[in-house]
């Protein structure tokens, strides 16, 4: 829940579209309230327009399905309320920080990963189209080319150019 | 005529907890806004994040997750 929290944020399309209340199955008149009360929530942020967030939706769903955000996702109580193989427990807070830094590098690993979906493009054109800078998209362009889902393909002139590689 | 704007919204219920309570409302006859389109799942822990996305990919203006 953090996590999508956490992505919704950073796609700009807002933590509150995504809400998690528990109702009891003996609380009609509890859910009634929710229901009103957070439909018009929703009213005010006003109508979502998925075609203005294609890519970081496409982005977002490409983390989601990653296996270092799976991994982490499940291994939270095992790794902060038990031990690891190595008889090391975590501290929850720490725990959490590091899943928050997972989720904003595999976020702008798959935006560079959506946007390479055009066809070929160079560190600079792909830094220009998803806002992020140059040196960051170098970065996890090279996570990525490690990962097997990029790699490069030719030179136009000096620039280099990347694709994508099937998921 | 003044068009109000109606947010369409997508609600996971679990069979145990909340569907059961969306029923009792019913029952009760509770008011509430006609806004929220139900997906029952057996259990609320079933509901994938990926289906979140999903549900936000094909227009709806938010998720709702009852448990």
């Amino acid at each position: 829940m953090p996590v999508v929290e956490q992505l919704l944020g950073l796609a700009g399309v807002g933590k509150e579209r995504l809400q998690l209340c528990w109702v009891s199955a003996a609380e009609g008149q509890l859910f009634a309230d929710y229901v009103t009360k957070l439909s018009d929530l929703i009213g005010q942020l006003g109508p979502f327009q998925p075609d203005d967030f294609k890519l970081e939706l496409a982005a977002v769903e490409t983390v989601l399905k990653s296996t270092r955000i799976r991994w982490l996702m499940g291994m939270d109580r095992q790794i902060t309320e038990q031990e690891n193989v190595y008889h090391e427990k975590m501290d929850s807070e720490a725990y959490q920080a590091i899943v928050r830094q997972a989720v904003a590098e595999e976020y702008e690993k798959g935006m560079i990963f959506q946007a390479l979906a055009d066809g070929p493009q160079s560190v600079r054109e792909i830094a220009g189209k998803i806002g992020l800078p140059v040196y960051t998209v170098s970065l996890r362009l090279n996570d990525l080319e490690r990962a097997g889902q990029a790699e490069f393909h030719e030179f136009e002139g000096t620039t280099a150019k990347f694709v994508r590689m099937a998921a | 005529m003044q068009e109000t704007y109606e947010p369409k919204i997508l609600a996971f219920l679990c069979n145990w907890c909340a569907y059961a309570g969306a029923d009792l409302a019913g029952v009760s006859r509770f008011q509430y806004p006609p806004t929220i389109r139900i997906i029952r799942t057996m259990c609320s822990g079933r509901v994938d994040p990926v289906y979140v996305v999903e549900g936000l990919k094909n227009g709806y203006d938010g998720i709702f997750v009852f448990g």
